[in-house]
């Protein structure tokens, strides 16, 4: 599915952000159980949050690197970055640069502090690795393993009495409604389009104006999504309840054991080559 | 659907399919909102309308559902935007869930600020708690804060040096001010960063406070503007552990009418289902066809008596099965072999293979559902249905939305079925020669005669019409050309090389499959969509320069109704105020409504009403083009051609330009003289080629 940024006249040659859906052609990656990238995700995001210092930063992005180059990730598969982020972050970077501070370092007789650009140079990078981290596994994997992946690795939750099946079951179903009520907005969006603007002049009247059509947009919006819920409950009641919700279980494999251990194995090197460096933050 | 919180007893237990689907649905509502706040900068404000799902959903059903909902949620936003997406649905679904809980007490403002305040502290503590373990990233955010700021800081103080070196008029001054500024500015900071947990506690609890209140002022809105938005929900599950035994079933004396309507939906019938018959019931809409489904899939009726020789056993192995309208909403899987399986119980199993070969889908078992056309998903419904080996099959209209070829592969599927399977079949539907098929056939309409049934046609010869070369041309497409995601590995071009000119009083039928880029071409001409090549001019200037000169009317006529009256939705649409009554009586006039039904609310309008509703606000703006796509779809005979000839008049004696997109042709020769076809996103091209195609 794509975002509906890509009807806008102004960014005709600008590659949409193309959410959950894998590149075509298969790889080691695409090939592994869902299961193993979503806990993949989260230990390396539970990483970054305890540990974000430029050794982790560097190992994670090393992993997302090669990832990608075994998955054959195109350049194109990446969005276009619009003009203007690429000036706030430039911005961002200067306003950083002139605070100074430690490390200095001598350039051309000047004493020069990086401290500061340095800093915001690392919170940028953990941003982008953190967006590419989740990136590479809408790239790889197809939405209908994710939830019996998510029941399987939810099976311990069972003995708690969680109803993890049902959750599972939400899940795909939410999946299944997400491109649907993507394409649903992206009419509403373009029937919007097509209506006169009314022109106010006073301020009071632009923002109670302002507020009935936001009004209007959540009611349409909910009234479209809340037949469609209907028609999937019907669907639903059809089939007898609740289920199977796929045809040919996955297991991890040997494949995805190798993929855990890697994890496992940078994780515990960037904490142990972090920890005994304090001066990181 | 009403907005009114549910009336059955909330109880434990599983989830109903209903409660499910509700859950899952405004889930995905929920998770697009948070991603799009998180990755489309500057949309963060988009994440407070993600409160309003949850909050309805807590408004109207158990805590349950909303628990499900946001677990779901909170995955996807994980999955597509990280921790910050699944906080955002976190946080959604905490102040919506609030929210709803209060409105379902039908407690006010108050208790909502003191709830809040309250459910606020308990939420930032928990977030200060967070960062206070968190060291090295608070750290990092509070060194990455104090770097910008030292910065700013930094260039205040050379900027006053500057002005203290170069005097100009009040230099020492700006200079004293700027130095001022920095200072303050950095011990402000300072002062913010010592004192951390408190200043994040109080922010919290505000913000928190404030976003409750947008949510609920939100969500009372909506909840208020919903009341009339009717219940398209159909099917009940039937509380009956009887063995089971669906056919043979014999209605008596049945008659069914909804409560709190004054007129029955099915007037009395009698009739019986056999074992393994073929059986077509027909009539046009609102004679009780779908009623008269929901008595066999197991609604009590009104009066009169159902004898079966056991339950009903609906979607049960064995049992009935029902195949839908709407090809989209019955598939729910995404995979096609896993929509076969779904919902069987857990342990059966059966042959995927040999069920997607029998409706024609044995090479698409890996595919995505999502890429699949509706007469497709239609014939996976049906293996689906097949999956449990039902004693009874109803097909209640499942080709109304589906294209000419996928309609005939369809019903191929159907009438083939008695030689496999033991399985009853009642198809439903509104086509006449659907129904010949059948081994008997059951009218429901009043008439008692066929008149208002439709028939299906052959496609005509694609012409090029001359005859309009004197006037001017309206539109004028010049080797169109459209790719979906450019440059991206998911790129899929959907037109090529489309050239064709509209002039002004011509009606043009662009006719082709589902998937053959037809809905690309409208858009293109609305202006709505820049094409990737070649140009779409009107009046000579690009389309998508003058988006609203071109009226384009979609196919779900719901969704271009954005106001809650029919006079509100026609004045916006048309751009006049709604008190401007005389205007809005003819805009309704010149589409055949009454002015009676300028105060109706719009969800309790007809499905031919809501389309005419929409052109009664295109057409009072006076476009240059109007076009339809899918006009048609789902309405029945009656109300096709009470549109149709609307249209037919409109094109004559006003000259409107017509151009309709359809798959269907039945009774549009005379609106479009001129047909072209569309496939692939090509051309085919025209027999005669006097003028009309350059």
């Amino acid at each position: 599915m794509t975002a509906p940024a890509q009807e806008q006249p102004a960014r005709r040659q600008s590659r949409p952000v193309v959410l959950l859906r894998p590149v075509p052609g298969t790889s080691a990656v695409h090939d592994l159980w869902a299961g193993t990238k979503l806990l993949a995700v989260c230990a390396i995001s539970i990483l970054l949050t305890f540990y974000p210092g430029w050794i982790t930063i560097g190992l994670v992005a090393a992993l997302v690197l090669t990832a990608a180059r075994i998955a054959h990730i195109p350049r194109g598969a990446l969005p276009t970055v619009p003009h203007w982020l690429w000036i706030m972050v430039v911005l961002g970077g200067m306003t950083a640069a002139f605070a100074g501070g430690s490390p200095f370092i001598e350039l051309a007789g000047a004493h020069i502090g990086f401290g500061g650009l340095l800093n915001f140079l690392r919170i940028t990078t953990l941003s982008i690795v953190l967006l590419g981290l989740g990136a590479m596994v809408s790239w790889t994997t197809n939405v209908a393993e994710i939830a019996p992946a998510v029941a399987t690795l939810g099976c311990p939750l069972r003995l708690l009495r969680i109803p993890i099946d049902e959750w599972a079951v939400a899940l795909a179903l939410a999946l299944r409604a997400f491109p649907m009520l993507i394409e649903e907005f992206r009419v509403l969006y373009a029937a919007r389009r097509l209506r006169p603007k009314l022109v106010l002049h006073s301020r009071r009247a632009r923002r109670r104006r302002w507020a009935l059509e936001l009004i209007d947009l959540i009611t349409a919006a909910l009234t479209v999504t809340l037949r469609r819920a209907d028609e999937m409950g019907d669907a639903i009641t059809a089939r007898g309840g609740i289920g199977q919700i796929s045809a040919a279980p996955s297991r991890p494999k040997l494949a995805d054991w190798l993929a855990l251990s890697i994890i496992a194995a940078v994780c515990a090197a960037s904490i142990l080559l972090d920890v005994p460096l304090p001066g990181h933050h | 659907m009403s907005a009114s919180p549910a009336t059955e007893p909330r109880g434990a237990g599983p989830l109903r399919p209903g409660e499910l689907a509700q859950a899952s649905v405004l889930a995905a509502l929920c998770a697009a909102t948070a991603i799009v706040s998180i990755i489309v900068p500057f949309a963060g404000a988009l994440s407070l309308l993600g409160t309003v799902p949850m909050g309805l959903l807590a408004y109207r059903y158990r805590i349950r559902v909303t628990i499900t909902a946001t677990v779901a949620a909170a995955v996807i936003a994980f999955l597509i935007a990280g921790l910050g997406g699944l906080m955002t649905v976190v946080h959604s679904a905490y102040i919506g869930g609030l929210t709803g809980v209060v409105k379902r007490h039908r407690r006010g403002t108050g208790t909502v600020l003191v709830v809040s305040f309250f459910a606020g502290a308990v939420f930032t503590a928990a977030a200060v708690a967070a960062l206070a373990i968190l060291t090295r990233l608070r750290h990092l955010i509070f060194d990455a804060i104090t770097a910008n700021v030292d910065g700013a800081a930094a260039v205040l103080r050379g900027i006053g040096r500057f002005a203290t070196a170069h005097p100009f008029p009040y230099s020492p001054r700006i200079a004293v001010g700027l130095d001022w500024s920095a200072d303050h500015l950095k011990w402000l900071l300072g002062e913010a960063l010592h004192y951390w947990p408190w200043l994040i506690l109080a922010n919290g609890i505000v913000s928190l406070m404030i976003v409750s209140l947008i949510g609920w002022w939100a969500l009372s809105r909506v909840l208020e503007r919903m009341r009339g938005v009717p219940d398209v929900h159909k099917l009940d599950a039937p509380l009956d552990n009887a063995p089971i035994g669906p056919v043979p079933v014999r209605l008596d004396q049945v008659r069914f009418r909804y409560p709190h309507t004054d007129r029955d939906a099915l007037s009395t019938i009698s009739l019986d289902v056999h074992a393994g018959e073929h059986l077509a019931i027909t009539g046009a809409n609102g004679s009780g066809k779908t009623t008269l489904m929901l008595m066999l899939a197991g609604r009590e009726p009104t009066s009169g008596t159902i004898d079966r020789p056991g339950a009903v056993g609906l979607g049960r192995l064995g049992g009935t099965a029902v195949v839908m309208q709407h090809p989209e909403s019955q598939v729910l899987g995404t995979r096609v072999a896993d929509d076969v399986v779904w919902g069987l119980p857990p342990g059966t199993s059966i042959d995927v293979g040999r069920l997607l070969s029998e409706v024609g889908l044995d090479s698409h078992a890996e595919r995505d559902t999502g890429s699949l056309s509706g007469g497709e998903l239609q014939r996976l419904a049906v293996a689906a249905a097949l999956a449990r080996e039902p004693a009874l099959l109803i097909a209640d209209e499942v080709t109304s939305m589906v294209d000419q070829q996928g309609r005939d592969a369809l019903l191929g599927v159907l009438s083939g079925l008695k030689q496999q399977h033991r399985t009853a079949l009642v198809h439903i539907t509104h086509y006449n020669n659907e129904a010949d098929s059948a081994d008997r056939t059951i009218n429901l309409s009043d008439s008692g005669d066929n008149t208002d049934m439709v028939d299906t046609m052959a496609a005509p010869i694609a012409t090029a019409a001359a005859g309009h070369d004197s006037d001017a041309p309206v539109l004028e497409l010049a080797g169109v050309g459209h790719e979906y995601g450019s440059g991206t590995p998911w790129a899929k071009a959907a037109l090529s090389d489309v050239s064709f000119v509209v002039h002004q009083g011509d009606g043009v039928l662009i006719h082709g499959g589902n998937g053959s880029g037809k809905s690309t071409l409208a858009w293109i001409m609305a202006g709505l969509t820049v094409p990737t090549t070649g140009s779409c001019l009107l009046d000579g200037r690009p389309t998508y320069e003058q988006v609203g000169a071109v009226a384009l009317s979609f196919q779900a006529a719901r969704l271009q109704l954005m106001r809650s009256r029919v006079d509100v939705e026609v004045a916006s649409a048309a751009g006049f105020s709604a008190k401007d009554d005389d205007r809005v009586v003819s805009a309704l006039a010149v589409v055949g409504l009454d002015s009676a039904l300028a105060k109706r609310r719009i969800d309790q309008l007809s499905g031919g009403q809501m389309r005419r509703v929409v052109l009664a606000g295109l057409l009072a703006r006076s476009p240059r083009a109007l076009i339809l796509d899918e006009p048609l779809a789902g309405l029945d005979a009656a109300t096709q051609r009470g549109l149709l000839r609307l249209l037919e008049e409109l094109r004559r004696e006003k000259e409107l330009t017509v151009v309709v997109i359809s798959h269907d042709f039945a009774g549009l020769e005379d609106l479009c003289p001129r047909t072209l076809h569309l496939n692939n996103g090509v051309l085919e091209p025209a027999t005669t080629t006097a003028g009309g195609l350059r």
